[in-house]
């Protein structure tokens, strides 16, 4: 799961840090937001490396001024990014609508934390699956990315930035508390990359910034391309809708982003995203009877440890059975055409995710001729790689 | 090779900052990978605070500490609340100055009443994280030094690194020992 490259400079950071560093690397020179735990690391870092960028901070009186401000500063020209959780991103939800019908390209961060209201602050959740797919009220589509380790929230965030400036469209990194908190060794690259602005086909709203001599008009209500409005229209205003939300699930292809392992033969096949994909990867190499090595060493002391060091080693030979795993990097728009062509040949499918059981319905969709299982958990604790191994024996009726 | 380290304490203990601290020493001066996690309480001080450390030379799926193979306690209540997810013959540390209870076969160190006679209390993650630098395997004295040099403001760098420093020496001395008997 984790990509390097020499070239580039290490660090260990906190995925909340990596966020904000991939957000700087992407451009980003305009941040708003209201502390919030889990995700406060970002923005205590925006606070000064905003500053020491170019760019500008503003803590905000609450999420809705945040969410409103980097609307506006994204049409002032400056690429811009919140990041909140839970009862933060409930508040926000009425600026995504703004932003996807007025079709500004801004980033959103959603550390989850437990829900519903202020639930748990200090752990972690899955809970705001369909919240970032369907929290404004409205017919819109949206881009919504799940990163599951520290550099996947730098990179994910560098991402979130082209995607909102290629469709125009508000883009949401649906993180969690574990992979926010979670430091991590990771690689990043100095400077900054650059993302162009450019004029899309497809867009219908205005596209031209603020102050570049043009007459920009930024309109709620459905509008043709100068900004007028058409609401009272019902023939432009379905071709509007229609417009907006197919520039997304036309182009699912170039959006949509899975990571397989151990797919090609996998009978059994977890579906998993967010952190819970790394205890899914450990459990389906846990099946598989891959066992991590061993460092021999001169000391006893280090011998001892080292020899204790080694996982505990499985008392069944489960090799025979075939897991494999689907990272989802990208939820929504929903990754239908990879998923299926994945998992085709699974018999099985087991969607382990920290709510009640919320994406396992998008995904029993689209394989109605397969077993699809739900494996919720909430509380705030991930899946450890043994509750799935035991799942996993379970739906394969073996017992131990 | 993968190595399970746990830290458990208070909050306020500087526990998370001692796991960081080791986290960023096998990680950037020692060249494993690393995961580095933890969970408290919403108080700032004096709830339940734990902090967990995976070390491997392969690359890390699951990021968190089911059962570990190093438990480092700072004080009895974490000390009580996660002895039992040990694994058979792991190697313990505990703070003896606070964790006095059903330690036999534990590394002790009296780690607060060092950093007392110091006259820097809040220094006592570094009395274990010295203590546990010297204990655990493919990692050195400097490494985790020059971290605590990065992490700290000039002022204090100093009386940290000598509290790191005197942690180490004490288990340094207790291995001696250990091996004099032996």
């Amino acid at each position: 799961m984790e990509r390097r490259s020499l070239r580039k400079k290490e660090l260990v950071l906190q995925g909340n840090e990596a966020c904000a560093k991939g957000a700087i690397y992407a451009g980003c020179r305009f941040f708003a937001g209201y502390p919030i735990t889990p995700s406060t690391e970002i923005i205590e870092m925006m606070s000064a490396e905003m500053q020491k960028s170019g760019g500008a901070f503003i803590q905000m009186e609450d999420e809705i001024g945040s969410a409103c401000a980097i609307i506006g500063a994204r049409w002032g020209g400056k690429k811009a990014m919140t990041a909140t959780s839970g009862p933060g991103y409930t508040l926000m939800q009425e600026a995504i609508g703004f932003a996807a019908v007025t079709e500004t390209p801004i980033v959103i961060v959603n550390v989850q934390r437990g829900g519903p209201s202020t639930g748990q602050p200090t752990l972690s959740s899955q809970q705001d699956i369909y919240q970032a797919r369907y929290g404004s009220h409205g017919d819109y589509e949206i881009i919504v990315l799940t990163p599951s380790s520290v550099q996947e929230m730098f990179d994910f965030t560098v991402r979130a930035f082209e995607l909102a400036e290629q469709f125009r469209t508000p883009v949401i990194v649906l993180a969690d508390e574990v992979v926010g908190h979670m430091r991590e060794k990771i690689a990043v690259e100095g400077g900054s990359k650059i993302i162009e602005s450019v004029k899309h086909q497809y867009v219908v709203s205005p596209q031209a910034d603020f102050f570049q001599g043009k007459n920009t008009m930024v309109e709620g209500q459905l509008h043709d391309e100068q900004g007028r409005r058409i609401g009272h229209l019902a023939k432009r205003s379905g071709e509007f809708i229609n417009d907006i939300n197919r520039k997304i699930s036309d182009n699912t292809d170039i959006i949509a982003s899975i990571d397989t392992y151990f797919m090609e033969d996998a009978d059994v096949a977890i579906v998993a995203y967010g952190s819970v994909a790394r205890p899914s990867l450990n459990a389906v190499k846990l099946a598989r009877g891959v066992k991590d090595g061993r460092i021999a060493s001169k000391l006893r002391i280090v011998k001892d440890l080292f020899r204790k060091g080694v996982q505990e080693t499985l008392h069944t030979d489960y090799s025979h059975l075939k897991v494999g795993l689907v990272k989802i990097n990208t939820v929504w728009p929903f990754p239908e055409k990879l998923l299926k062509e994945a998992a085709k040949n699974a018999d099985i499918i087991i969607v382990p995710e920290m709510n009640v059981g919320k994406y396992f319905r998008e995904i029993e969709r689209v394989f109605k001729d397969k077993a699809v299982i739900s494996m919720p958990k909430c509380g705030g604790d991930i899946h450890t790689p043994k509750e799935i191994l035991d799942k996993i024996l379970e739906e394969a009726g073996i017992n131990e | 090779m993968r190595i399970n380290i746990r830290f458990a304490g208070a909050g306020g203990q500087g526990v998370i900052l001692a796991s960081v601290l080791l986290a960023k020493g096998y990680g950037l001066g020692e060249n494993y990978n690393i995961s580095q996690t933890q969970s408290y309480g919403p108080e700032a001080r004096g709830g339940a605070c734990k902090a967990e450390v995976v070390i491997s030379d392969e690359t890390i799926d699951y990021m968190k500490v089911d059962t570990a193979d190093v438990f480092v306690a700072m004080n009895q209540i974490g000390f009580n609340k996660y002895i039992d997810t040990v694994k058979k013959d792991a190697v313990i540390l505990v703070n003896s100055t606070l964790v006095d209870e059903d330690t036999n076969g534990c590394y002790a160190i009296p780690a607060t009443q060092i950093a007392e006679d110091m006259g820097k209390p809040f220094t006592v993650n570094m009395v274990m994280l010295g203590a546990l630098t010297k204990l655990l395997p493919k990692i050195h004295f400097d490494t985790v030094e020059d971290e605590i040099r990065k992490v700290f403001a000039a002022n204090v760098a100093d009386s940290n690194i000598e509290a790191y420093r005197r942690g180490y020496d004490s288990i340094a001395e207790a291995l001696a020992d250990e091996r004099k008997m032996a």
